[in-house]
């Protein structure tokens, strides 16, 4: 092949020879980066990698063993923490972003977000943002989000005489269809509420209109009658929907196995529900119900990306990646990959991104539809502030477990709970 | 029943004679196995088969490549498993260097301190796996050596159980073959060197076994020891990779998962058996 | 003359007496590896964690501070430490005979015969690889009260079977069931190991004092001959069971309401899931002293009864 040495060419080359050296040692910084789940994301997370790479051929991921769980996710932070060695970028469950930011390890986002403009108009809406704030800062921008929905074996509702996809939005009618169901006999449940756990408690609190504590955070705000309604509808699923006091695993087991007929629990479980359901029996989801239309809210599951690197280069590169992942790209595929909940308002709008995967899959729509209700997961202050999840875990599986009435097990959570918060 | 091998009489009982007993070992060693049993099982089908109301045990449609190749697809599960030997071979060879030299010095030599050092290694055996874990790790971090197979191997190189097996084994130990050593004009050094190795090379066998099990297994440590970008990681690391709560287990690639990392335990143990229970029988359990 | 603590002067040959500054050099010598090994991985973390019982470390914390006995006081009135203890106490209650009789009885089975033993050796010791992680699902699924195999033989028969493990009532025995279904085999080889050390010629001298029926066979010789083995068993069992924590973790998580919580998950819980070091570290100090004091009663209490030199 010739080349023509033109005066054009001549000059390029000068410029190209000029420019060389600064390219070469323009060495890609590397940012390291963790999370939790890998048997959920991690698909999701190296696709999302690469093709930042590709755009961003000046920044690399590299990605650290990951955890089994948000908590272990936590856990490992903190640990490295003690000794410097904690990851860039982390992904954190959404309970768990005020631990770490209140120790001063986050880096706040929202003057990097600033910077660029409004957040609103790259789809980061306020209750979007709102997901990641902790400890008084932007502390992490929600990467996959979830949300309480209820799964139905449609074919245990057929054969109750019900219709499964006429939807029942209160709590009353989910009892009555749970005592139907249950009527049915040979080891049929009508409903499990996977109780375990605070996120899952809080769907009911919040669809109430409740809160965990009050706004000050001085006072508990769950001992008013929105805890007493959420501990009753519970009471009632066992004694009169014949809901059984079984373990979450078994509770799920139970369900794939045709056994209930309604399932509560999270979004993240549908596409894990469909592989494992196959042609047994027909599913459909319903929208959670709310005690309380008007006030009702429901929490958040999911993880949030936190930066927490110190060197500035490496704060920026981590940026420059968690606003791809969570962006409408990122966000996308995610979804995609997963089918948690968008955290990016233009990827759940736009039809171009998601508009096939939603038609694909309707299944998926519950999630989506319960958005404009989604609020924080509550954690709470404090050094005890994990440790009050398990109180309120112990004193619900009470009331679950029919030993202790619905007043006892509210007012002895009440004044444990109390004795743990901080002293103010 | 009959106590003790070689009984009189039951070496040559016929078949039907010992039907009683193989019975009623086989209905036991079913029970014992079921867990197994379903986990293979498992491991075998597709993901809507694993929990249909009618139990059975044989697939309709057999998932392994689904289940199998999912694992050996995301989890480098060979490279795991050969951390794991590395790891299980390196923490065997310390624990045997400290242990044997120890055992016999607190069997066979007579010195003050010698009841304290005893009563340390008991004490020893109480402590808990997870009390050493954080204080370790910190000064791990401090020396530089996380992340490596050192990290992983170090915690565990001193073995109490050890020491307290081959204390036992070598009080039983007859006491001339170390006189004639010593009337030879052989030193300490050499009295172990050249003739307690050798002998306890079937009490060695034995330990091996649980050390080895022991430490396959082991999920805590690694995950504190290993940092970084997870070529460390050990066996136990890539079962739980299909552990997650709040989406649901694979299960069929969890099962497969663990069934390949049994696999080799029960090999070993398989091979081993014969030197093993010949090894634990002159520990001088009896005496 | 497998016991604990020997009163030096009982020890071995009486011919010891001389050289004695040459022997102890070279016992502290062979001893030395084990002793560096045991102080810098065992007994100085150890003692960074009980000083920490006195502060009120968090993890990650960028401080801490010193506290004194807050910690231990938080703990005597933590109900859910009692519970623990006492799930504790019932655990190994439960588990330490029971495995240790079925680990005995299952090696007198197999050494009863010549026939399919190494089979059978290996069937029974297989519980003891397993990783207990993967074995919770295959043991939710047996015990499921719905679907799971157990009630539903138990169905068969008539019987409504209990919520395993999801009653409270229920919980702690089925983890004891777990239990032994783990120990046993460890400790049937370990009686194998034994049994196969009894000469022949002492049932051969029994039968011709006219001891002849098996379980006779088994008092007058088996068992006495057994003793220091099942001494060293019976130890290693009692301290494998206190320090029960696997199956804890993966199938209850203490639940329902601390109705399965046991000394060391709690430890593991206060330090790792709720990051307060301090209180896990007053948890592990008041664990140790009392497996300490129950050693030591067992050693004083069995020391006299088993002995055969």
């Amino acid at each position: 092949m010739t080349f023509r040495l033109t005066r054009r060419t001549m000059l390029a080359g000068a410029a190209a020879s000029l420019a060389a050296p600064r390219l070469a040692f323009a060495a890609p910084i590397e940012i390291e980066a963790h999370y939790a789940m890998p048997a959920v994301y991690k698909d999701v997370k190296e696709t999302i990698a690469r093709a930042f790479m590709a755009a961003n051929p000046d920044v690399r991921v590299a990605w650290r063993q990951p955890a089994a769980s948000y908590d272990e996710a936590t856990q490992l932070v903190l640990r490295e923490a003690v000794t410097g060695r904690q990851p860039d970028l982390t992904f954190q469950g959404l309970n768990r972003l005020r631990v770490v930011a209140e120790r001063g390890l986050a880096v706040d986002l929202a003057p990097l977000l600033k910077a660029e403009g409004d957040p609103a108009k790259a789809g980061y809406t306020p209750e979007l943002l709102g997901l990641g704030q902790a400890g008084g800062i932007q502390a992490g921008l929600a990467f996959a989000t979830s949300n309480p929905i209820v799964f139905i074996n449609a074919d245990l509702f057929r054969r109750a005489g019900l219709d499964p996809d006429r939807k029942l939005t209160t709590w009353d009618e989910h009892i009555e269809a749970s005592k139907r169901i249950s009527a049915l006999g040979g080891g049929v449940h009508g409903s499990y509420y996977r109780w375990q756990g605070d996120w899952i408690y809080s769907a009911l609190l919040f669809g109430f209109g409740g809160a965990m504590m009050d706004a000050a955070e001085r006072e508990i705000g769950f001992a008013g009658p929105e805890g007493r309604a959420s501990l009753s509808v519970l009471d009632r699923l066992v004694k009169e929907g014949g809901m059984p006091a079984l373990s979450g695993e078994a509770g799920a087991q139970a369900f794939a196995a045709g056994k209930v007929g309604m399932y509560y629990w999270s979004t993240a479980f549908l596409r894990q529900a469909m592989n494992s359901l196959g042609q047994n029996f027909r599913l459909a989801t319903w929208e959670f119900p709310l005690g309380d239309k008007a006030r009702g809210r429901l929490p958040t599951g999911g993880a949030a990306g936190m930066i927490l690197a110190k060197d500035p280069a490496k704060q920026q590169a981590a940026y420059r990646f968690l606003r791809y992942a969570t962006g409408p790209e990122g966000c996308a595929t995610m979804v995609k990959g997963t089918g948690y909940v968008p955290v990016n308002q233009i990827a759940a709008d736009d039809p171009r991104f998601l508009g096939d995967f939603y038609r694909d899959n309707p299944l998926f729509m519950t999630g989506v539809r319960q958005m404009p209700i989604m609020v924080p997961w509550y954690a709470f202050p404090g050094a005890n502030g994990v440790r009050i999840t398990s109180v309120i875990t112990d004193n619900v599986s009470r009331v679950v477990e029919q030993k202790a009435p619905v007043d006892t097990a509210l007012a002895d959570m009440a004044r444990e709970v109390t004795r743990l918060l901080p002293r103010a | 029943m009959n106590p003790g091998s070689q009984m009189p009489g039951s070496h040559d009982r016929s078949l039907a004679a010992d039907l009683p007993r193989l019975a009623l070992l086989s209905v036991l060693g079913l029970l014992f196995l079921m867990p197994y049993i379903w986990m293979v099982s498992v491991s075998l089908k597709p993901l809507d088969e694993v929990w249909r109301a009618s139990m059975s045990l044989i697939p309709e449609t057999f998932a392994i490549e689904r289940n199998y190749g999912r694992v050996f697809r995301e989890v480098p599960i060979g490279r795991y498993l050969l951390n794991g030997a590395i790891v299980c071979f390196g923490i065997l060879v310390f624990q045997l260097a400290f242990a044997l030299p120890a055992g016999y010095a607190m069997a066979k030599l007579n010195f003050r301190g010698r009841e304290t050092l005893f009563a340390f290694v008991m004490l020893g055996l109480l402590i808990p796996a997870h009390v050493p874990a954080i204080p370790l790790y910190i000064a791990f971090a401090q020396t530089g050596i996380l992340n490596t197979y050192a990290a992983l191997i170090a915690p565990s190189t001193i073995s109490v159980f050890a020491i307290f097996m081959f204390r036992q084994f070598f009080r039983a130990m007859p006491d001339e073959l170390i006189h004639a050593a010593r009337m030879d004009g052989l030193g300490e050094w050499s009295i172990v060197w050249r003739i307690i190795v050798p002998n306890a090379w079937p009490a060695a066998t034995a330990f091996a076994i649980f050390s080895v099990v022991a430490h396959w297994n082991d999920l805590f440590w690694p995950l504190i020891a290993v940092s970084g970008k997870g070529e460390l990681a050990t066996p136990a690391l890539g079962v739980i990779y299909f552990r997650t709560e709040e989406a649901g287990d694979d299960f069929g690639a969890l099962m497969a998962a663990a069934t390949i990392t049994t696999i080799p335990l029960v090999a070993a143990f398989l091979l081993a058996q014969r030197r093993f229970i010949e090894g634990i029988t002159m520990t001088g359990l009896k005496g | 003359m497998s016991d604990v603590a020997l009163p030096a002067s009982l020890a071995t040959a009486p011919a010891k007496e001389r050289a004695g500054h040459g022997e102890a050099l070279a016992a502290w010598l062979l001893t030395l590896p084990a002793i560096v090994a045991f102080v810098l991985m065992l007994l100085i973390p150890t003692l960074a964690v009980v000083a920490i019982a006195f502060t009120d470390y968090e993890l990650g914390a960028p401080a801490l501070r010193y506290v004194g006995l807050a910690n231990f006081a938080e703990l005597m009135e933590d109900r859910g430490f009692v519970t623990s203890f006492r799930n504790t106490a019932f655990f190994v209650a439960v588990t330490t005979p029971v495995s240790i009789v079925g680990g005995l009885m299952l090696a007198l089975l197999i050494e009863g015969g010549t026939r399919g033993r190494a089979f059978f050796r290996a069937v029974f010791f297989l519980p003891v690889v397993s990783l207990m992680v993967a074995m919770a699902t295959a043991f939710q699924y047996m015990f499921h009260p719905t679907i799971g195999p157990v009630n539903a033989a138990l169905r068969a028969l008539g019987i409504v079977g209990p919520n395993w493990l999801g009653s409270s009532d229920s919980v702690m025995w089925t983890l004891a069931i777990i239990g032994v279904w783990e120990q046993v085999g460890f400790n049937m080889v370990l009686f194998l190991a034994g049994l196969t050390a009894i000469s022949r010629d002492l049932y051969a001298a029994a039968e011709v004092d006219g001891v002849r029926s098996a379980w006779s066979r088994f008092w007058t010789v088996t068992w006495p001959l057994l003793g220091p083995t099942s001494l060293f068993v019976l130890t290693i069992t009692m301290i494998r069971s206190l320090r029960v924590f696997d199956i804890v973790a993966t199938l209850t998580q203490g639940g329902p309401n601390k109705a399965s919580e046991v000394l060391l998950y709690t430890m593991y819980t206060e330090g790792f899931t709720f990051f307060r070091m301090g209180y896990s570290a007053a948890i592990t100090v008041v664990f140790l002293l009392a497996v300490v004091v129950l050693m030591l009663l067992q050693t004083r209490v069995l020391d006299r009864r088993v002995h055969y030199g």
